[in-house]
């Protein structure tokens, strides 16, 4: 008895860390920024009165400039999710279908050789993708002159600044899906496919029955992980593009960070995030729900090593 | 989102804290300091100087310091970035407020407004005397007639362009155009066809400088009493004839991105640059043979260019007691501001732009040459957001996505909508 809670008393220290920072930077500041809402709430004027939903009522008015904002910028951000999270699950799949199959000995060096990407810095990856991508001086274009073909305006036309911004963001956050890919496939059973061999199965036939049901639960974590991190895309646009031409790849943070620390609408700014958060919450929701559906209990949902990485990958953002 | 808030908010958090850790050291030491200075004086100065100017500025204070034991000036840089930030979470908890900081004239509307700003009448006279500074960035100080910053420097728009490149093409390298015909002809003969252009035309930043230029030069207004005038035919004609440098003289590019121009610049494909004076280090970095000179009349009316201007302000929670120490450093950095010319700007202080030293500069008389007719942003809130609609017409229209005319009708309504 003495000794069962003294062992209470020690996990509830080694949580004590998370749950101070959970309540000081995330639970304290989400319920402010909920009360920040439902004021009018300029940064520099003392006067904040009490709005109630005036703010979220103005981002439903068509005639606000709010509303045009918020719309065009959710509008954009769904198709950036769109373009990029199918991409990232099945590019990210393919590379460690690939990696895993290579010798042992070289692994280790392609591993890391797509991972690298990934520890830099959103600023350094879009400088480096401006100058490759520059309509008139970029080395890309260099070589479709050399091949004699027009040169393509990467950045300044839709739809190729949304191919270049896609194809930057892949090349930067591709490794991390990668490893996770990987680790599930090296829990595959090795008994499931050598059973597999001797009756004769084909190496796609061992793709599509074994190896994809297994890390079924992986993918699923990959997909929402994916789907979050893109919501949140925010630098590569905002350095890429400026959120142009005019603002058609003008992401919906960009319009958020805008409105609070440009214009110093803090309420109106937090309304709109709020809304934001919904949405994501909403569609994870139902993406947890299609997958469970689809699941009816043919697998068991032991995704432990999912939910370790969830924790990590829930502080970052495209 | 979640991340988002979060993240926003803990950088307010963080700011608090760090101003509230900053309140309780500040107010230690300063107290301290003022016993042991035996009634000196410490005024704190903010500056978003994160650039190569800020040792130049620091050079400033230091002098300032050095030359007097009464006064001392604490001197912060604050990251560009997040200057107006931390000034609005500042003045809002109103701790840890400084005595003395640098402002540029598009900001100082929106904070006289919250009376933020004190008026700075009580300040000037003997010691601080209007008369030493140039009157067109005074005027650029004034909230409707009244004095609420103590001007520095102004920076306009610039005219750069490509000595070698002008010699390359039998035109002389000393003499850069100053009319749009000029303008118009030289581009067309330093377009070679082969990869090098006369006049790159930039579709975004430093749009924000170029377009209000080409405007004021054809006698146009953006606003004016409340109504938003981008589809006025003044600016109609001037985003025409930026547009008819891509398509129909052909010395641009199309489709140049977020700092193409630059590029190609540097990289000496481009013959001739608009930018702001702070561009000068690039060019001498990448040890280009350029020559500046006050940007030509592109317009069709009157000579005229965008700028903006860097002003010392005091804010209103300041104390009576400061005001000796602030007055003998403003009208010590009036006479001594040679330091803030080395950083490439045009200090407005007679006593500098029309010393002898001065005016032997490379660029800083240049930009001075400007002073007298630049154009500061209109006098309304939130100038940034407004001109934000007509900044994408302005990118839709030079990417050849739209027409001038429809493109800025949008623009106007998107931007009046803004301003009711």
């Amino acid at each position: 008895m003495k000794n069962s809670k003294w062992s209470q008393f020690t996990s509830f220290l080694f949580v004590l860390p998370y749950f101070v920072m959970f309540v000081c930077f995330l639970l304290i500041p989400i319920i402010y920024g909920i009360y920040i809402s439902f004021h009018s709430w300029d940064l520099l004027s003392k006067d904040r009165p009490f709005v109630g939903l005036q703010n979220y009522i103005a981002i439903f008015d068509p005639g606000t400039h709010l509303n045009s904002v918020f719309f065009n910028g959710l509008f954009n951000t769904f198709k950036f999710v769109i373009f990029s999270v199918p991409l990232l699950v099945v590019i990210g799949l393919l590379l460690a279908l690939l990696v895993t199959n290579l010798p042992k000995k070289v692994q280790g060096f392609f591993r890391t050789v797509y991972f690298i990407p990934y520890v830099v810095s959103v600023s350094v990856i879009a400088i480096v993708w401006l100058w490759l991508l520059d309509t008139n001086s970029g080395l890309i274009n260099e070589y479709l002159s050399v091949l004699g073909l027009d040169p393509i305006p990467w950045l300044t036309r839709i739809p190729y600044a949304w191919i270049s911004i896609v194809v930057a963001t892949l090349w930067w956050t591709i490794g991390f899906n990668m490893i996770l890919f990987i680790n599930a496939l090296n829990e595959v059973p090795e008994e499931l496919y050598e059973s597999a061999s001797i009756d004769g199965a084909s190496s796609w036939k061992k793709l599509i029955h074994i190896t994809l049901p297994t890390i079924r639960p992986v993918m699923l974590f990959v997909f929402i992980t994916s789907t979050i991190a893109s919501f949140n895309v925010y630098g590569q646009p905002y350095l890429m593009t400026r959120g142009g031409p005019g603002n058609q790849t003008e992401v919906l943070l960009m319009s958020i960070v805008d409105e609070a620390f440009s214009q110093r609408q803090l309420g109106s700014a937090s309304a709109m995030a709020i809304l934001m958060a919904l949405i994501m919450i909403a569609i994870s929701v139902i993406q947890f729900r299609i997958n469970r559906a689809s699941e009816e209990g043919k697998f068991k949902r032991k995704n432990k090593k999912g939910v370790g990485v969830w924790a990590k990958r829930k502080n970052q953002s495209f | 989102m979640k991340r988002f808030l979060s993240g926003k908010l803990l950088i307010i958090l963080l700011l608090v804290g760090l101003v509230a850790c900053g309140n309780d050291e500040g107010s230690g030491t300063a107290g301290d300091d003022t016993e042991s200075a035996a009634g000196g004086e410490q005024i704190t100065l903010w500056v978003p100087f994160s650039g190569p100017d800020g040792p130049k500025m620091q050079e400033i204070v230091n002098a300032f310091n050095e030359s007097q034991d009464e006064f001392s000036v604490d001197y912060q840089v604050v990251p560009q970035s997040e200057y107006y930030t931390t000034i609005d979470l500042t003045l809002n908890d109103n701790r840890n407020v400084p005595d003395l900081m640098v402002m540029h004239a598009d900001q100082l509307l929106t904070y006289v407004e919250n009376d933020l700003l004190k008026n700075l009448d009580e300040i000037t006279g003997e010691t601080v005397n209007l008369e030493d500074y140039n009157e067109n960035a005074v005027e650029g100080a004034m909230v409707d007639g009244e004095l609420y910053g103590i001007p520095l420097d102004i920076h306009p728009l610039m005219f750069y362009w490509n000595k070698d490149l002008f010699e390359a093409a039998g035109l002389d390298p000393d003499v850069p155009p100053t009319n749009r015909e000029e303008f118009v002809e030289f581009a067309q003969k330093l377009t070679d066809g082969n990869g090098q252009y006369g006049y790159v035309v930039p579709t975004l930043w430093p749009q924000q400088f170029i377009m209000p230029t080409i405007v004021y030069q054809n006698g146009g207004k953006l606003i004016d009493d409340g109504q938003v005038l981008y589809d006025s035919e003044e600016v109609v004609e001037a985003l025409e004839f930026q547009r008819s440098l891509i398509t129909e003289y052909g010395v641009s590019p199309s489709d140049v991105q977020q700092d193409g121009e630059v590029t190609l610049f540097l990289q000496g494909k481009n013959a001739m640059h608009m930018n702001g004076p702070w561009m000068l280090q690039q060019w001498e970095d990448a040890g280009m043979n350029f020559g500046v000179a006050p940007v030509p009349m592109l317009g069709t009316e009157q000579q005229a260019v965008f700028g903006n201007s860097h002003n010392f302000v005091v804010p209103e929670v300041v104390g009576e007691e400061k005001h000796e120490a602030i007055k003998q450093f403003l009208s010590f950095t009036a006479e001594n501001g040679m330091a803030w010319a080395e950083s490439g700007q045009a200090p407005v202080s007679k006593a500098v732009y029309e010393s002898d030293e001065f005016q032997e500069m490379k660029q800083q008389p240049e930009v001075a040459k400007q002073f007298d007719y630049t154009h500061f942003s209109p006098r309304v809130r939130n100038w940034g957001q407004l001109s934000d609609p007509l900044m994408e017409a302005v990118n839709e229209v030079l990417l050849g996505q739209k027409e001038p005319r429809e493109a800025l009708e949008e623009a106007t309504n998107r931007a009046q909508q803004r301003l009711n």
